[in-house]
């Protein structure tokens, strides 16, 4: 297992890495990449301080729901590339169907997964197409791909990346229909991120940003090659989908999950700040608040039967009841923003406008500040300004806006959620309701 | 009338302002602050003339709906600098408020209109200084843990009286010139040191400003940011410690029973800016969202048009109100215009309780590009041009007009500014509980329950 300082210094491989359209000399030290880098290396101090010998729980199978549980709450609360990799993991579920089209898949896939869990490594999933990515020539010894891949999160900071078709290929388009691994320092890859990273020069005034931030990176393949024992898919369409639904398994299910957790946290900032502004139980406050509490608790007992209802793969590993986590991403993204605007109204618009930590500290406006942001014996004009910075760094600033966007996107936006939601909600068994209700003579 | 560069010398006046932790002594040349001022600047120099009788439209107090428009009109370049936006909305205030607050002391009407040209002469800019702090939102004013809570009047000469206390959000007050401070709500008997308005100027003895702004930090490429590169308005945390005011500058001074028509009257104009601002529809908007759709190759979708739909009778509506509330405007006793409450308080409560889900329809038809997209600079950069081009170009667009609409797109919605748009469209002017309140309270409840009784009315064959 890999120390934080051991995956620090594997990533100074000399990729091809930029971040504003200048080239990244060291992922470790770039003021802005060293947040996500911080993350990750955080989760490797996390591991590997469980001594040697533990189970890596990125690398679990859970067969059990308990198991499953566990893995879930470290996934949680880990760095996005630990369920990125978690993910790859997951396509061992595939393999079998892979082996149909060529037992060589399935092997190589196999040996490729071994590998990851070996050495501990970090994958990314290149999944959403950048324009288009295919194979545009084979030799005896690989592939060469050209185009474009996006949204593939932590790219920039981890060791390899899961290549694999955006969705169902058509058999004109067959050499789109690839999948292999690559490692992130090949030739002719190039990464180039975006961050949420703080910019200012006091990170203190984004509290959820300065720590949690993953580069969102469009990722070119120029003349890339990948040798054949890095293959699992070229053109087989029949295939193509189904590989990008595994490796989103643990990406829709993390989705769920911390959505169960954001919702909670928002409703715990919006009952604080009533408390702090000393109207709790106004009456249009009390409305606000209903309706987020409402929501929280559904998205909670969403994930909370997607866990209870967890499902068996044919490999024998436990995963989350896919049609509760589509139905509790779908119920609760649509109402995030509606949520957010309750948040935003009964906090005020210190929100915004609350000053740094820096003013707070300054001595020329300490005083000014602790006086004018108190509001009442036993709320500090320190803790609310707290909590007005966290609003804003989760709601209403950088951060906050790509976070919207990008958890909104899983699986496809709202709508693609919705449709998710109504493909696999048991329509037999509602039907069959429906005709006995009406008593229509069963069949 | 002020030139760009006299007004950025106007304000290195010896002000308290603070940015960051630190004390800014130039705003002109202070990096986050730099926009805003350059905004400012820019329309000082689009309106100014050297003939000594001309002044900025803003001035203009309009008495018919005619006057409106063509203020209106006039002001369009203006648009994109906030300080000449609160300079409208807080003379109109004043100005609509006058009447009322004549009647306690003519005085008060003499020292508003008086004012108003003293600002026109002097071409100043002024902020809405109207927010308290408030402390314990249950308690009246004089019943807080701290008196200071609320802006009143601690001392008094026969010159003039001083002021404590702390008016908060409130946009452009360090980069403008004049601070008019209002009391932000009613105040009854007992409370008539709190009754206080009166106009300061910012660099006042006793005034400081710490300011926010979702400026970008550090040098960035505009084009990232296009909106928000070019401009911005700090948001003042103003401190008033023990600040003098003298006589002429003040326009209520313990009249409690008169405290909440000022705040009522600039409740009024600030939802109209906010609702009105370039036409109470959504047009814009829509454009994006269809802009977009074709961006992303998906216009043809079912569900694509069926939400470009549902955009389409949202704008339509919102404007159909914002015509109302000009069609249905009042005049006071001095000829000014204002709209309708009753239609603005709806419309802003209307456009707002939608916001959320409009900006939902837009992200989900643009996409994670909106957030993602690279940079200008990693799609100039040589390693990476080719690759991005045939990344991001389609049949309709160029690779740059794509990207240059998903930075639009984050600028606007998913970034600091878009964050700071978001909860402020919501929150100025008072939040959706208020805007009901105002609503019913300019509603015609007695009609409608008359209208209601009639169903109680023997039947009279098929009467309606």
């Amino acid at each position: 297992m890999l120390t934080a300082e051991d995956y620090r210094q594997s990533i100074r491989d000399g990729r091809a890495s930029y971040l504003e359209g200048r080239r990244i000399q060291d992922p470790v030290t770039h003021p802005l990449l060293r947040v996500s880098v911080d993350w990750v290396a955080s989760t490797y101090e996390q591991t590997c301080s469980a001594g040697p010998g533990a189970r890596n729980p990125i690398f679990d199978q859970p067969a059990t729901p308990a198991e499953l549980d566990e893995q879930m709450n470290f996934l949680i609360e880990a760095d996005v590339t630990a369920a990125s990799t978690a993910g790859c993991m997951a396509l061992i579920n595939v393999a079998p169907r892979l082996a149909e089209a060529d037992p060589a898949y399935r092997d190589r896939l196999e040996r490729f997964l071994r590998r990851c869990r070996e050495d501990d490594l970090r994958v990314a999933a290149a999944v959403e197409d950048g324009g288009e990515l295919r194979v545009v020539r084979r030799t005896k010894d690989g592939i060469v791909l050209q185009g474009a891949k996006r949204h593939v999160l932590g790219a920039a900071v981890v060791h390899e990346l899961c290549v694999v078709p955006s969705g169902a290929v058509s058999e004109a388009d067959a050499d789109r229909a690839i999948a292999c691994a690559v490692p992130v320092d090949t030739p002719g890859l190039k990464i180039i991120s975006i961050t949420t990273a703080p910019r200012a020069e006091d990170p203190r005034h984004f509290p959820i940003s300065r720590e949690k931030s993953i580069p969102d990176c469009t990722v070119l393949f120029d003349e890339v090659f990948v040798p054949w024992d890095r293959v699992f898919l070229d053109g087989e369409v029949a295939y193509s989908a189904a590989l990008a639904d595994a490796l989103g398994t643990w990406e829709r299910a993390r989705a769920a999950a911390t959505l169960a957790d954001e919702a909670e946290l928002i409703f715990g900032l919006a009952q604080t700040i009533v408390e702090m502004n000393g109207v709790p139980d106004a009456a249009h406050i009390l409305d606000k608040l209903s309706k987020m509490a409402v929501w929280a608790s559904m998205c909670r007992a969403g994930w909370t039967a997607a866990l209870a209802y967890a499902e068996t793969t044919e490999s024998g590993m436990v995963v989350p009841a896919d049609a509760h986590v589509y139905a509790t991403m779908a119920y609760g993204r649509s109402l995030f923003n509606e949520m957010v605007s309750y948040l935003h109204d009964v906090s005020g618009a210190l929100l915004l406008t609350c000053p740094t930590v820096a003013d707070y500290e300054n001595p020329e406006t300490h005083a000014y500040m602790e006086k004018y942001l108190r509001t009442m014996d036993g709320v500090t004009g320190e803790d609310r300004m707290k909590i007005f910075h966290v609003i804003r760094d989760l709601t209403a600033d950088h951060y906050g806006g790509w976070a919207k966007i990008s958890n909104q996107m899983v699986g496809g936006g709202l709508h693609a959620q919705r449709m998710a939601t109504l493909r696999t909600f048991p329509s037999e068994a509602a039907k069959a309701r429906a005709r006995r209700v009406a008593r229509i003579p069963e069949q | 009338m002020m030139t760009g560069e006299q007004y950025k010398e106007s304000l290195k006046d010896g002000r308290y302002t603070y940015l960051d932790g630190k004390r800014v002594t130039d705003p002109a040349n202070e990096p986050r602050l730099k926009a805003a001022v350059q905004a400012a600047a820019d329309v000082y120099d689009s309106f100014h003339s050297d003939d000594p009788d001309e002044f900025n439209p803003i001035y203009i107090m309009p008495k018919s709906i005619e006057e409106f428009r063509e203020r209106e009109r006039l002001l369009a370049k203006g648009r994109g600098d906030m300080t000449l936006g609160t300079t409208g909305v807080i003379l109109l205030t004043l100005v609509t408020a006058a009447p009322e607050l004549a009647k306690l002391k003519p005085v008060y009407r003499e020292a508003i209109y008086e004012y108003i040209a003293y600002a026109r002469k002097n071409d100043l800019r002024c902020a809405e200084s109207i927010t308290d702090a408030k402390g314990h939102r249950k308690l009246r004013p004089s019943k807080q843990s701290d008196p200071d809570f609320y802006v009143h009047v601690v001392d008094r000469t026969s010159d003039g009286v001083y002021i404590n206390g702390c008016k908060m959000h409130i946009s452009g007050s360090s980069v403008g010139h004049e601070q008019v401070v209002l009391p932000t709500k009613a105040m009854r008997p007992g409370e008539e040191e709190y009754a206080i308005a009166c106009a300061v100027p910012v660099n006042a003895p006793g005034v400081s400003v710490i300011d926010t702004t979702y400026a970008p930090y550090g040098e960035q490429d505009p084009r990232n940011f296009p909106v928000s590169g070019h401009r911005s308005s700090p948001e003042g945390f103003v401190i008033f410690d023990n600040v003098f005011v003298p006589n002429e500058r003040i326009f209520l001074d313990g009249e409690v029973q008169q405290a909440a028509v000022l705040a009522h009257s600039l409740g009024l104009w600030e939802r109209a800016a906010g609702v009105t601002h370039g036409g109470a529809g959504l047009e814009r908007e829509v454009g994006l969202a269809a802009l977009l759709a074709e961006a992303n190759g998906v216009e043809n979708e079912p569900h694509v048009k069926d939400a470009l739909a549902t955009l389409v009778i949202h704008s339509t509506m919102c404007k159909a109100a914002g015509e109302a509330a000009m069609a249905n405007g009042q005049q006071n006793e001095d000829g000014i215009l204002t709209p309708s409450p009753l239609y603005i308080s709806a419309l802003k409560y209307y456009k707002n309780e939608f916001h959320s889900k409009l900006l939902d329809i837009l992200h989900d038809i643009a996409g994670t590009l909106t957030v993602n997209a690279p940079t200008f600079a990693d799609f100039e950069h040589p390693d990476l041009h080719n690759g991005l081009e045939a990344m991001l170009a389609t049949s309709t667009l160029s690779a740059e007009q794509r990207l240059r609409l998903f930075h639009y797109l984050r600028d606007t919605t998913a970034d600091a500014y878009g964050g700071w748009s978001f909860a402020t469209g919501q929150l100025s002017g008072g939040g959706q509980h208020a805007q009901r309140l105002v609503t019913m309270r300019h509603f015609d409840m007695q009609n409608a329950k008359s209208l209601a009784r009639r169903v109680l009315e023997p039947a009279h064959g098929d009467e309606a």
